[in-house]
């Protein structure tokens, strides 16, 4: 058999759906995944490399792997031959390092054979047919996760065309004197990365940052938090989005010791906008919003979905209820399926679409 | 995790379901319901946390919070147990609730999330799957209660007044006294699983008598006037627990005589008060525990443990005896701890070194160990006679 699922989006989430679907018993041959790099780290890993991350915000179970057990920890401790990770972990302090997470990728790319479901090509239009969707010329596929990762890297518009400003996810030096503009978890990196270089670093933020483990509470990526999440109006659901997508960065002495010395030497400062420095870094994360998307944007206005603000409605199952049916499904991964899953751009939230999405194939099959 | 409620009471049912069977096999093997009730109460205990506690306090639980909420529950459970009279020994119920708070553990941390996909962000549910071993364990229970309930050994109500004995158990039963109710002439228990509760026995050979039977409890009896022994247990395995025997006047008989029960699972006298009589306890041949008793007045020993027996005397009171407060001979083993010894007396008609007024005296092999007894209005401490050796934790 063939064609029974495609993934538009060769990126982790993309990635972490084929890894679930595999699991749940496909073979390479039943899914397709179109992407326009093979390595599902591709954009990724220039990101990363670009903050200098070394450890990743998320905690043991931060990783590709269809199951959350065992998660990294229990691989670092086998790996490191001892306990620490495992202690860690149970205080929800293990971190694992950006090699460790490359390193199990990779073997988890190996092991599922993504290699051979991999198609190099962009889709540029998802078109709902009898039983499935057209994905440009590459046919109909019954079942397809929509996982077209970030749609582009947002400045802020006063600085568009500045030459000094470079967004933090690209590859960049620091100046003597550098200005941070964000408050999240990439500017926090980039205060720590510029101070460590010898820059003098200005936050320039209109907003204090919160401070919390991830990027948001952990009832959120349960159930428990989700239900009540789910049961809110759409105005509400809009407003809990955006007060949810306030920037944060981890609470501890690893962030805190070295700006308190900074600024004690006079080399770290707030400022509530940019004033001349020689170097301007946006770490103003994603462009956000369906719109933002020419494949979304072409999807939504072709087949009439119901859009709220930014975001496509979908079912709490992270599906689009207008073109889901027993006979196919519509999934979405990623930032895209916030409507669903309020931590949806991360691994957690990539996982949660693509184990629903294997529910519905599984039906599918079985009906 | 954050854990939704329905988790938190499926889960619990789950991962008891194992340790729920292996109480029922280990009731069937020990033929004793305690391993169900330990169980039982373990269910309930969690049950009622996650109901009023856990779910309010916990929308997020970090895996270590699990070690502080198993020690919060194991003293709540141990506390039902002892409320409840469980009778399992607090090594093996502590030993159950480990084995059963680990299997959780890696039920909970890695069986469970490698069988279902969803584990995580369903917030610890099981599906279908959960709600089928929940409702197994509830059933296992309700059938393992059932089955406890109909072999319940029948209650007999002895109503108040005099009743003329003496009376033979010679079956399984629950004889429970009205207040009032006495028995003159003495009670003889011949049968396994009997229960006498709440009875007064005035006279009579023996109080009571227990021969050949096990998994005995005599519980708040009251024993006055035996000729011989208030209770004399031969060839049996008893629990003897807030009695009060009274031997004033006999001149040779024990107030509770335990003999030749080494083979059998251990006896237990406690919280009985002893009064008179040659001994307050004697143990001849048993594995046996002596805790939390009062013994008074006796004229060769306040409490013998004799013959190759291994026994716990603990936290007991031996006051105003004479010749040997607390006494382990002849190959015994003897754990002598926390007792309050005072006013032994010596013994002027007696030739005999050893009854010259000791506390405690380990005689011909018998090894000792004491610790935090406190001896005091009684000419010697401690004393060690014909090869025996007391050793001092």
């Amino acid at each position: 058999m063939s064609n029974v699922c495609a993934i538009v989006g060769g990126g982790l989430a993309g990635f972490v759906g084929y890894a679930a679907l595999r699991k749940g018993g496909l073979e390479p041959a039943e899914i397709a995944v179109f992407g326009t790099d093979p390595d599902p780290a591709a954009a990724w890993r220039v990101r990363a490399a670009a903050i200098r991350q070394r450890r990743m915000r998320s905690e043991s179970d931060g990783h590709c792997a269809p199951t959350s057990f065992p998660g990294l920890a229990v691989r670092a401790a086998l790996r490191r031959r001892s306990l620490v990770p495992l202690a860690e972990s149970v205080c929800d302090r293990f971190h694992p390092t950006v090699e460790e997470f490359l390193d199990h990728l990779e073997h988890l790319r190996t092991k599922t054979s993504w290699d051979e479901s991999f198609r190099l090509g962009r889709i540029k239009h998802v078109r709902a047919v009898e039983g499935g969707f057209e994905l440009d010329e590459h046919g109909s596929f019954p079942h397809v996760l929509l996982a077209p990762g970030h749609p582009g890297l947002a400045f802020p518009a006063e600085l568009a065309g500045d030459p000094r400003a470079v967004h933090a996810y690209e590859p960049h030096e620091y100046a003597d004197e550098v200005e941070v503009v964000g408050a999240g978890m990439a500017a926090a990196t980039e205060w720590l990365n510029a101070i460590a270089a010898g820059s003098s670093v200005v936050s320039v933020r209109r907003r204090e940052p919160e401070r919390r483990p991830l990027n948001l509470p952990r009832e959120l990526f349960t159930r428990r938090g989700l239900a009540a999440y789910h049961d809110l109006p759409p105005d509400e659901r809009v407003l809990f989005l955006r007060r949810h997508s306030a920037p944060s960065y981890p609470p501890g002495r690893w962030w805190d010791e070295p700006l308190e010395r900074a600024r004690r030497d006079g080399r770290f400062r707030v400022a509530p906008a940019v004033n001349g420095a020689g170097q301007i870094i946006c770490a103003t994360g994603f462009k956000r919003g369906f719109r933002s998307d020419a494949l979304l944007r072409k999807l939504v206005a072709e087949h009439g979905l119901d859009t709220v603000d930014g975001w496509i409605v979908l079912t709490p199952d992270s599906t689009v209820p207008a073109l889901t049916d027993a006979e196919r499904t519509l999934a979405l991964a990623g930032a895209p399926a916030q409507w669903s899953y309020p931590a949806a751009d991360t691994l957690m939230g990539a996982k949660y679409a693509s184990r629903r999405l294997l529910r519905k194939v599984h039906a599918w099959r079985t009906r | 995790m954050a854990y939704t409620l329905r988790v938190r009471l499926e889960s619990r049912l789950a991962v008891v379901l194992t340790p729920l069977l292996g109480a029922c096999v280990l009731a069937l093997a020990l033929k004793a319901w305690w391993p169900v009730e330990l169980a039982g109460i373990m269910l309930a205990v969690g049950l009622a946390f996650d109901l009023t506690l856990y779910h309010k306090l916990l929308p997020y639980q970090p895996g270590w919070v699990a070690l502080p909420l198993g020690l919060l529950e194991l003293a709540a459970v141990m506390g039902l147990a002892r409320l409840l009279n469980v009778g399992a020994t607090l090594a093996v119920a502590l030993a159950f609730y480990g084995g059963a708070w680990l299997l959780a553990q890696v039920l909970g941390h890695a069986v469970f999330p490698l069988t279902r996909l969803s584990y995580g962000d369903d917030g610890g549910e099981l599906g279908r799957a959960g709600a089928g071993v929940a409702a197994t364990a509830l059933v296992v229970l309700a059938a393992a209660g059932a089955v406890a309930w109909a072999t319940q050994p029948p209650v007999v109500r002895l109503a108040a007044g005099v009743h003329e004995g003496p009376l033979t158990l010679d079956y399984s039963q629950k004889l429970v006294g009205e207040p009032g109710a006495v028995v003159r002439g003495g009670i003889v228990v011949t049968a396994d699983d009997v229960t006498v509760r709440d009875v007064t026995v005035i006279g009579g050979e023996h109080g009571i008598q227990v021969e050949l039977a096990e998994r005995v409890l005599l519980e708040r009896v009251t024993i006055r006037g035996a000729t011989l022994d208030g209770i004399n247990v031969r060839r049996g395995q008893v629990t003897i627990r807030d009695c009060s025997i009274s031997m004033l006047g006999n001149e040779y008989g024990q107030g509770i005589d335990i003999s030749f029960t080494a083979d059998l699972a251990p006896s237990v006298v406690e919280d009985c008060e002893l009064i008179g009589g040659q001994e307050g306890i004697f143990l001849d041949s048993v594995h046996a525990m002596a805790r939390e008793n009062l013994v008074r007045r006796t004229t060769l020993r306040g409490i013998t443990v004799t013959e190759m027996s291994m026994a716990e005397v603990e936290e007991n009171t031996v006051e105003d005896v004479v010749g040997i407060g607390i006494y382990c001979s002849d190959y015994s083993m003897c754990d002598i701890r926390e007792n309050s010894i005072r006013g032994v007396l010596p013994d002027r008609a007696s030739s005999d070194s050893m009854r010259e007024g000791y506390g405690i005296v380990s005689h011909y092999w018998a090894h000792v160990e004491v610790e935090d007894n406190n001896i005091s209005r009684s000419p010697y401490e401690m004393g060690e006679f014909a090869e025996a050796y007391i050793t001092h934790d």
